[in-house]
């Protein structure tokens, strides 16, 4: 098949199926019938990315400058069809067509079918094309339509009228700050935080292009391109770029707008927390890593500095993340956090690959490793986003809630959880334990220049998080209270979903023990090595025994106010809703109160028309038509020249 | 020259849409503007640009011709199809407003075309104009035609507001005029073509008058209260048209000689980057639908003027930034007008909220217009990154330009912001009505229309064509190769 019309379907079918169902968004009756032709839209792309997937490799096409756009300035359609994005095209695909499918039934009988279905698929062709392009530019343009789309998608019950579509506890107030969000504000706060970002991104992008001539990310001499702008130069330029990165990603501070943004259906919060938007920041830092090859750029003066900061900003966020989600209640918003949490390990390794300098057939191990923990995670996460969307539904009630009576009856949801959420956390031998045997073994290659911090953060979050998961299994399905409301008959296209989702995970551990590239992690999860114990084991079985801790006993009593403490995240919130507006509302109110209406008065309305209104009407006062007025005037005249004839004669 | 004859047609329209009913002026002026928009296409894929030869008048005038270059192009298709559009949106609007004002809707709306049609096709013939006295002459006629509509058919004390608009215009003009005259006695001419050097005091007297007519802060206030009071199909002119051209008389002067910024580069960057981001807070603040999207302008007028500090790169985005800021200003303004429309003259802001359920055309139509301030999706984002390209060469990234480059940070992240803010705020929220409202197709379908073409224009074939175009042109007159 021709190349470009596999790139031009792969991107251009999901949205022009979706196409009509918004013009036909009048239509009630076409509306509802129409939302299969945007899912196979989606199938189109997953027959493409895995026609891209078996076919191409390299570089496409071979000349950068034959899909031009702009091709003078650099701007032009360059795609890679490398390991990362080979592998990631298909997840994504999948994943979304996945999710569609169940959305099919999920979003049944919604009040705006045709942006949902709109956006949905503009979603998913934009993390497309992030992952395929190799142009910054290009790259761009699906990182902005992620944007738009989670924007839309977020929102999408705009109508802020049912409780059940909020996050947050309804009255729940921690000082000024009501901790309450609807929709409507959970789409303008992940618009906002993301804008905040891609702006610096953008600019980053545009010195690429002035410092290394082009865009292409394959084509850029990194090192050169650093040494050239210098160690501060460097630094800029990635703080900015990161900025993108982390905004999207969510990464602490900017955190807050993932945990609104499950204002949204379940549907979006499952693409968008699995293979699109948050994992979109970590996977374009794993791209470029790829490219940089830090490893090999010790001796470039400031790049050691951000890798720094991208390991600890990871790091970091992945403990809050898991601590802040240990106290939440509510399904999504726990899953939203470990989200942040999981993909702040993502960023983690990868930035560690800086100090770790094994090649596993061509490949950095660190790299490798964020990768392929992207990729258990996407589905796992998927799954139980999706399951948590079938309880909302059964139990009309975003909180966890669900006793093991509940959990009987649904027992395809109970089993993809426990699956799921085993299969994530890293319990021996299953699929999730061998990529973080492996991140284990990354960050003890950090012992020697960084000491054991970074190991220690990863153990307590791999911990935390596993209590975290089975949290989530155990407050819904067995320790859970009797839900009020059940409704537990329908959903088979949920089922189908969810179940298709969770399969994959047994699909990704048989690729693990095939693969060439993965017999590292295998080694990695070994249980003896040199005759004791490996550290990755030992992390296992932790891990296992807090998983069995937490399942046992998924709410402590006594940590009530703790738990209440991280589930109002810290209290960063109010970075977002009352400092940042605060400072924001306080400058709009000097300049417009006192700039504009200041500046308005003088000229417009006040001092200048009253100034030339008080000199006319001193004039036409003169005009009163008697003779004596004009013959003192000409007489005060005459005087006032006599004076000054005077005085000057005088000084004369 | 076939081009020429194309722009006679909006002319044309002005002298025969008086004589036939509302609709089919509203056709014959829609027609006659689209017109020239594909010609005006075809001339950009078929890379061709020409001077037209008018007429010769004695010096210090001198060559009076028709400049075809892809400068005026680009600013002649926004015009082109943002005049149509317009028009269109208008119909239903104006003779709404007719209604509203007890005035006769067929008698009425003859002079109401004729000034509308005259406006719009003078604007055009201005980007087109190869001298100083012809630009200046469709200047005034632009600005004495939005007059004579505020002062009918505007809102509030439009009588005022008119007069107003006319003294800061006429200010702007002056000034302007005083400049040209001075580049006509130094040169012997006036046409563009033969101007060899802008001497400082001209410079000076051009750059005010134009600052006041872009609006920058301090003269800024004259604009909310035109652009708020103005009939909406007249604030979606002025707005997204009548100012930016300012910036075009700017550009086009730069072009020239670019001596001016250079020497006063980092001041005119600083006021200007002060400007944007200020009138950017001020949109917070504002109660007033349309006076928030007059601010709005205020603060997207500023990338221009930032912009046009930044060398060769900078010179092309603030082109795009004019077509994109037209593009979305436009959708906007006429996006409130729909709301005034259907909702009985709704513009205060604090009683809006869940609009949406009403009217979701129009709504949409918003978002898509405030995309294109926020540079999403659309040529905006062409815009941006031609300006942050400027940013970055010319003051490079270290340290020492750091502050620089927040600033221009600050200044795009802003226009999103506020977009969104604003459309949270107006359309969405608890719905106060749920029934959809049976509105007018004219009313939101060629807002559509407008942000196809500026999804379009961010995309091949058309930024393929027309971006080296521009580049072309603005390395032809000297700005390539060295970076200033």
């Amino acid at each position: 098949m021709n190349e470009w019309l596999v790139f031009l379907l792969l991107f251009l079918a999901p949205v022009i199926s979706s196409v009509p169902i918004v013009l036909a968004y009048k239509s009630e009756k076409w509306t509802a019938k129409l939302p299969p032709l945007s899912v196979f839209g989606i199938f189109v792309s997953v027959v493409m990315s895995l026609y891209i997937f078996f076919n191409i490799e390299g570089r496409v096409p071979a000349s950068p400058n034959e899909w031009v756009w702009v091709p003078d300035l650099g701007i032009n359609f360059v795609f890679m069809c490398d390991y990362l994005s080979r592998y990631m095209g298909v997840i994504t695909a999948v994943i979304a067509f996945f999710i569609a499918v169940y959305g099919l039934d999920y979003m049944k009988g919604d009040y705006r079918p045709s942006w949902y279905w709109f956006f949905f698929n503009l979603f998913t062709a934009s993390m497309l094309l992030v992952v395929y392009s190799d142009n910054l530019f290009l790259l761009f343009l699906g990182w902005e339509g992620l944007g738009a789309a989670s924007w839309g998608l977020i929102g999408q019950w705009f109508r802020d009228d049912d409780d059940i579509t909020y996050v947050g506890r309804e009255g729940r107030k921690a000082g000024p700050l009501l901790l309450h969000w609807p929709p409507s504000f959970g789409g303008w706060r992940a618009i906002s935080t993301i804008r905040f970002g891609d702006v610096p991104m953008f600019l980053a992008i545009a010195a690429i292009w002035v410092f290394a001539g082009t865009l292409n990310i394959s084509e850029i001499e990194w090192g050169s391109l650093f040494e050239t702008i210098g160690a501060v130069g460097t630094i800029i330029l990635f703080l900015c770029l990161l900025m993108g990165l982390f905004t999207k990603s969510a990464q602490v501070p900017f955190s807050e707008w993932l945990m609104t943004a499950m204002t949204g259906p379940t549907t979006v919060s499952a693409l968008l927390h699995s293979a699109t938007m948050v994992a979109a920041g970590a996977f374009v830092f794993i791209k470029l890593t790829w490219y940089i090859e830090p490893w090999t750029l010790h001796e470039v003066p400031g790049l050691e500095y951000v890798y720094l900061l991208v390991l600890f900003v990871g790091l970091l966020s992945g403990l809050y993340g898991a601590l802040a989600g240990s106290g939440m209640l509510e399904r999504k918003v726990l899953l939203a956090a470990s989200t942040m949490s999981s993909i702040g390990l993502m960023f983690a390794a990868a930035a560690a690959s800086f100090w770790v300098d094994v090649d596993i057939g061509g490949m950095n191990l660190a790299v490798l490793v964020a990768f392929w923990y992207m990729a258990v995670h996407a589905f796992a996460k998927a799954s139980l986003f999706l399951v948590s969307g079938h309880l909302i539904h059964a139990t009309h009630s975003r909180f966890s809630c669900g006793a093991l009576e509940f959990g009987k009856k649904m027992i395809p949801a109970f089993i993809v959880t426990i699956i799921a959420t085993t299969f994530l956390v890293g319990i021996p031998p299953l699929t999730a334990y061998w990529v973080k045997s492996a991140m284990d073994e990354v960050m003890e290659h950090l012992f020697h220049d960084l000491g054991f911090l970074p190991f220690i953060l990863l153990v307590l979050t791999s911990v935390v998080y596993s209590g975290l998961m089975a949290k989530f299994l155990a407050l819904n399905f067995i320790k859970g209270e009797r839900p009020h409301h059940e409704q537990i008959e329908g959903g088979g296209l949920m089922k189908l979903g969810y179940g298709l989702m969770v399969s994959m995970l047994f699909l990704l551990l048989y690729l693990i023990f095939t693969s060439k590239e993965t017999h590292e992690f295998v080694a990695a999860g070994a249980v003896v090595k040199y005759g004791t114990i490996t550290l990755s084991f030992t992390v296992g079985i932790l891990v296992f025994l807090a998983f069995i801790f937490a399942l046992y006993k998924p709410q402590i009593s006594a940590l009530t106010k703790l738990g209440t403490f991280f589930s109002d995240r810290m209290y960063l919130p109010f970075v977002n809703d009352y400092i940042m507006p605060k400072v924001g509302f306080s400058l709009s109110h000097v300049v417009h109160e006192y700039g504009n209406r200041g500046i308005d008065g003088f000229f417009n309305t006040k001092v200048v028309p009253g100034l030339f209104g008080g000199i006319s009407r001193g004039i036409r006062s003169i005009q009163t038509g008697y003779l004596s007025r004009y013959i003192n005037i000409v007489l005060g005249l005459v005087m006032f020249i006599l004076i000054i004839a005077v005085v000057g004669a005088w000084g004369l | 020259m076939i081009l020429l004859y194309f722009l006679i047609l909006p002319l044309l329209a002005a002298c025969l849409a008086p004589l036939l009913k509302p609709k089919a002026a509203t056709y014959l002026t829609t027609l006659f503007f689209m017109l020239p928009f594909f010609a005006i296409l075809y001339c950009i894929f078929s890379h061709r640009y020409a001077e037209i030869p008018l007429t010769t008048f004695s010096p210090p005038i001198g060559e009076i011709y028709l400049t075809a270059d892809f400068i005026s192009h680009a600013f002649g298709l926004t015009i082109c199809i943002v005049s149509a559009m317009v028009a269109l949106f208008a119909l239903p609007y104006m003779e709404h407003r007719f209604e509203e004002m007890e005035l006769s809707v067929e008698g009425e709306f003859r002079r109401y075309i004729f000034l509308y049609d005259l406006y719009a096709a003078s604007m055009l013939w201005l980007v087109y104009s190869g001298n100083l006295i012809l630009l200046y002459i469709f200047l005034e006629i632009a600005l004495i035609t939005a007059f004579l509509l505020i002062y009918f058919y505007g809102y509030g004390n439009r009588r005022w507001v008119g007069q107003l608009y006319l003294i800061w215009s006429l200010i702007a003009g002056v000034l302007t005029l005083a400049g040209f005259l001075i580049i006509g006695i130094n040169n012997d001419t006036l046409a563009l073509n033969y101007i060899a050097t802008v001497g400082r005091y001209a410079w000076l007297f051009i750059f005010v008058g134009m600052l006041i007519e872009l609006p920058v802060l301090g003269p800024h206030v004259w604009l909310p209260w035109a652009h708020a009071e103005a009939p909406t199909p007249v604030s979606a002119l002025l707005s997204p048209l009548t100012v930016g051209l300012a910036g075009y008389v700017l550009l086009r002067i730069a072009l020239i000689d670019y001596s001016f910024i250079l020497s006063y580069r980092n001041y005119i960057l600083a006021y200007a980057l002060f400007s944007s981001i200020y009138a950017g807070f001020s949109v917070f603040k504002q109660t007033d639908f349309k006076r928030l999207l007059a601010y709005s302008t205020v603060s997207q007028m500023g990338y221009m003027l930032v912009a046009l500090c930044l060398g060769p790169f900078g010179l092309i985005g603030l082109v795009i930034q004019y077509m994109s800021h037209a593009f979305g200003k436009s959708i906007l303004f006429s996006s409130a007008g729909g709301i005034i429309a259907v909702h009985h003259g709704l513009r205060d802001l604090r009683q809006m909220g869940g609009l949406h359920d009403s009217i979701p055309g129009i709504s949409n139509a918003a978002v898509v217009g405030f995309l294109n301030l926020g540079g999403i999706l659309t040529v905006g984002m062409l815009g941006e990154f031609f300006i942050l390209r400027g940013v970055v060469e010319t003051f490079g990234v270290s340290t020492g330009s750091l502050p620089i480059l927040l600033a221009v940070i600050l200044m795009f992240i802003l226009s999103v912001w506020y977009g969104f803010y604003t459309i949270r705020k107006v359309f969405y929220g608890k719905p106060k009505d749920r029934e959809r409202k049976e509105i007018s197709g004219y009313l939101y379908v060629p807002l559509f229309i407008i942000g196809i073409i500026s999804v379009l224009l961010l995309l091949p074939p058309l930024s393929t064509a027309l971006i080296p175009g521009l580049k072309s042109v603005i390395w032809l007159l000297g700005m390539g190769g060295v970076v200033p």
